[in-house]
């Protein structure tokens, strides 16, 4: 693994979680599109992050939950259970 | 209604865009439906008497979500659950490490054939609910909420190189959980170390 793979492999969380700033995004960008291994990994752990938020927002409050708080919008609530 | 009444009904339909994300979230930290509704509940009632203390123009699912948080930390606090099992930071474990390490041609396999084919997607929700309370905190604000570093670091009241390590086991912790469940042998233990 070259210097510029570990590198990237540093950087990679937080260019997937877009926390880089623009110069550094460059840099992992032109590392990815170079280097097929790098990118692959690049792929899953992007993919893995997808996949924890698609998972994770299937769950709606309940409507029950819903017409409580929209009360409590328009009028003084009762206290919570 | 006077016109504060107005202004007020109006500031509070903002926050009540958030419920489903504050929900979701709620039933990750609780792990219970009841739970979940429960601390919603008293995240609303907090964000109502307090909402004069809220600045229009900010970040209003920030602030739900500090008021949720800190909710939810005070409740562990008075009673603590069985306590959670505690990753040891250390070498690093990744899904897509592993299999490769054991021979199979990831590298011809999309992210989603070695995730979603090999049997490592559906237990996403439970895995993420079995890590330790700060780092399913901190995955969750992340990956699932899509706030920052900067904001998580705020609404936790920690530091980013706390988020960003806290993250950083979140999800090798999550990887590892998810290895597990799919009936392969236990993943390697982490040795324990710095990280």
């Amino acid at each position: 693994m070259g210097d510029h793979c570990e590198q990237t492999m540093r950087r990679l969380s937080t260019y997937i979680d877009r926390e880089l700033s623009e110069s550094e995004v460059k840099k992992v960008k032109a590392h990815l599109d170079d280097c097929p291994p790098c990118e692959e990994v690049f792929d899953f752990q992007a993919e893995m992050k997808r996949l924890v938020r698609k998972e994770c927002c299937t769950d709606d409050a309940p409507s029950r939950l819903r017409a409580w708080v929209r009360q409590l919008a328009t009028e003084k609530p009762k206290p919570a259970r | 209604m006077d016109q504060r009444g107005v202004a007020m009904s109006d500031d509070f339909s903002l926050f009540e865009r958030h419920l489903d994300a504050l929900y979701r979230s709620a039933l990750r930290l609780t792990r219970k439906p009841e739970d979940a509704e429960d601390l919603v509940q008293e995240t609303y009632l907090r964000a109502y008497r307090y909402r004069n203390r809220f600045k229009p123009g900010t970040n209003e699912k920030a602030w739900l979500f500090t008021i949720m948080t800190n909710v939810f930390r005070n409740r562990l606090r008075q009673r603590p659950a069985p306590e959670d099992p505690i990753d040891q930071p250390g070498a690093d474990f990744s899904i897509y490490e592993q299999m490769r390490r054991e021979g199979m041609p990831v590298h011809l396999m999309s992210p989603e054939e070695i995730i979603v084919d090999r049997g490592f997607g559906g237990e996403v929700k439970r895995a993420l609910e079995e890590l330790p309370v700060p780092m399913r905190m901190v995955v969750v604000l992340v990956d699932v909420e899509d706030f920052s570093y900067k904001e998580v670091a705020s609404i936790l009241g920690i530091k980013i190189g706390t988020v960003m390590s806290r993250l950083h086991r979140g999800r090798q912790a999550l990887q590892k959980k998810l290895w597990e469940y799919s009936g392969r042998p236990k993943a390697p233990s982490l040795a324990v170390g710095a990280g």
